[in-house]
């Protein structure tokens, strides 16, 4: 993806003028550090959430296809061990992704357009070291973002044995809950569901940062995944193993 | 049940000719922990229920394995085998009652029981794209410790030791069910179950693994071994219990469960002196016809007794075999569809006819029909007598 951010902006006749295209696809032309930003922030709205969906739902669902749940079931591990360890591994697929991204963005625009210090959305300049500060903030909160779908998916597998089910489902639900965001009917559960701060992020770049929205942001995440976790955590501890 | 008959004199039920025989004198009548004398008991299963809607899959039922013991688990499809096995393992959770592993109930203590226990549910599940080495290294590791010295041992143990380096997606029906006996032994736990090892197995996978199991015996392994073949339960258990309904059936040393019929089939070169011969020795009762064999009840007393008496006479006896040279499996049938009795489903009458072993099982003391409607031809109609 960051790779063809930058092949399509360094071969396009046509470069977006500033304040135009997704958040901050403008600004990689004058300054290469902004590939992993505008990467994982145009990933974030669907594909990563895909991948956190799938990522979510594989682990456990998938050992209850394979019929191997059994036999890790017959062993002495808890349930919470077993449960919580496959939304510890859904993390570590969804990190290693988004580090691929942010590692392959930062060299593919270092090469093409260069490193230079950050423009800030506030017109002030900040250094390239402070710069990467705000790009790995940028990072886990979208990482954090991406945890509500993750156990939003684990949540579904705890429902059922087929991982392909709950993958779908957490997804469908994650597109349904962004569509309804889209309307202004809808505004009023707009505050309370995690998709509707999927910009949030990009408080990060502006100086000094602004932190309200980012709180908010993190506030609805920690609930949605808490409230996720503990309804798995209800259903996985006493569901029936049977394959 | 008023009409039971008497068992052969010579022969009363509850005879222990297992290798435990001197467990069967309290075992016959008393309920199946004081079995263990003092042995103690590693499973066990206490008032163990589990409801499905209506269906009672598992009904109040309870076991006890001793230490050493082979125990089968005998049961035909859908008489809640499994889901028994799925609620020792804590896999699912009882309607009442609870199961018991080295002093750890489950589900209570679910954890610390399946430290004792080893075994699989229907069939073993190993991630086919890795070796049966990794695999058991994985799988050991959770909850428990494998040493490479131990993961070596017990894939010799089950004799796939030069595999243990394949997938296992390359691996046989047969190697799988192995390689499922080799990861229950791998923490060397107190008692394993096996569930139905040797289902979906060719003639010699099957001997295969009935003599891992034999050998696994031998050696003083706990095994819990759940089949629906009653040959299969007697050629490498030593106690056993039927179930069918998710109720216990009959219980007890496996020497006890074969029908017991002393009936024995001769041929002479006279066979018409020989059916006075035996009707003066042993009355009209107990003398009768099969396809030109003289069918004699003579008990094991009457058998020498008759065979003298033949050859004193000048009657050339060519054999003398077991009437009951089958039976097993039918005898199994009669045993569980007997105790279906009140749902109504009922064997051909021709079959039923054919009687009459019915002694042994009905008036044995040990088995217990369900309040069941047991007439002696029902229960015994298979015994080719």
């Amino acid at each position: 993806m960051p790779l063809l951010i930058v092949l399509a902006l360094d071969l396009s006749s046509s470069k977006p003028a500033p304040g135009e295209g997704p958040p901050f696809f403008a600004a990689i032309i004058n300054n290469g550090i902004f590939v992993p930003v505008a990467a994982i922030g145009a990933l974030s709205f669907f594909l990563l959430p895909l991948v956190a969906a799938m990522a979510g739902a594989f682990p456990l669902a998938g050992e209850a296809e394979m019929g191997t749940m059994k036999t890790w079931m017959s062993r002495p591990v808890g349930r919470a061990g077993v449960l919580f360890s496959k939304w510890g591994v859904a993390i570590l697929y969804v990190v290693v992704g988004m580090a691929l991204v942010g590692i392959g963005g930062l060299l593919a625009g270092w090469l093409v357009f260069g490193i230079h210090p950050l423009a800030t959305l506030s017109g002030t300049t900040i250094g390239i070291g402070a710069g990467l500060e705000r790009i790995v903030l940028a990072n886990l909160l979208i990482l954090i973002a991406l945890l509500c779908t993750i156990s939003l998916a684990l949540f579904v597998s705890t429902l059922t044995d087929s991982s392909l089910t709950a993958a779908i489902s957490a997804m469908v639900l994650f597109v349904v809950l962004t569509i309804l965001n889209g309307f202004s009917y809808f505004d009023f559960m707009k505050p309370y569901t995690f998709t509707s701060y999927n910009l949030a992020f990009t408080n990060l770049f502006r100086e000094p940062i602004y932190w309200q929205p980012i709180r908010n942001a993190l506030l609805v995440y920690g609930v949605t995944v808490a409230g996720l976790l503990a309804v798995s955590w209800l259903i996985f501890r006493r569901k029936d193993i049977l394959t | 049940m008023a009409d039971h008959k008497q068992p052969p004199a010579s022969t009363p039920p509850g005879v222990c000719r297992g290798r435990l025989a001197e467990e069967s004198a309290g075992g016959a009548d008393s309920p199946a922990p004081r079995a263990c004398d003092d042995r103690p008991v590693v499973l066990s299963t206490h008032g163990l229920t589990k409801r499905f809607g209506k269906l009672v899959a598992v009904d109040h039922l309870d076991l006890a394995v001793c230490r050493g013991d082979v125990f089968g688990f005998l049961g035909p499809n859908g008489a809640g085998k499994t889901t028994t096995i799925r609620m020792i393992f804590g896999l699912i959770f009882p309607t009442s009652g609870y199961a018991e592993v080295a002093g750890h109930r489950v589900p209570g203590e679910r954890v610390a029981a399946l430290r004792h226990l080893g075994g699989f549910v229907e069939v073993p599940a190993f991630y086919p794209n890795m070796s049966a080495r990794r695999n058991l290294r994985l799988i050991g590791s959770a909850g428990g410790d494998a040493s490479e010295g131990r993961i070596t041992e017990v894939l010799d143990t089950v004799g796939l030791l030069t595999r243990g380096d394949s997938r296992v997606g390359g691996y046989s029906h047969g190697m799988k069910q192995r390689l499922g006996i080799a990861n229950a032994l791998l923490n060397s736990p107190d008692v394993i179950i096996l569930d139905e090892p040797t289902s979906g197995l060719d003639p010699q996978g099957m001997k295969d693994v009935r003599e891992l199991v034999r050998e696994l015996g031998k050696v003083g392994t706990t095994v819990f071994l759940s089949s629906h073949l009653l040959h299969e339960i007697e050629q490498v258990c030593n106690r056993a219990v039927i179930i069918n309904r998710g109720r216990t059936v009959v219980e007890g040393p496996v020497a006890t469960l074969r029908p017991r019929d002393e009936a024995v089939k001769v041929m002479t070169g006279d066979q018409q002196k020989a059916f006075e011969t035996a009707r003066a020795l042993f009355g009209a009762q107990g003398v009768s016809w099969d396809e030109g064999y003289l069918v004699v009840r003579a008990g094991d007393e009457g058998v020498p007794e008759l065979v003298r008496r033949l050859v004193a006479d000048g009657v050339a006896v060519r054999a003398v075999v077991p009437a009951v040279e089958q039976g097993l499996e039918e005898f199994f049938l009669g045993l569980t569809q007997s105790s279906d009795a009140d749902g109504g489903r009922g064997e051909p009458a021709g079959r039923r006819a054919r009687q009459p072993c019915a002694a042994w099982a009905a008036s044995s003391s040990r088995s217990s029909f369900n309040g069941a409607p047991t007439s002696a031809g029902r229960v015994c109609w298979p015994c080719r007598c």
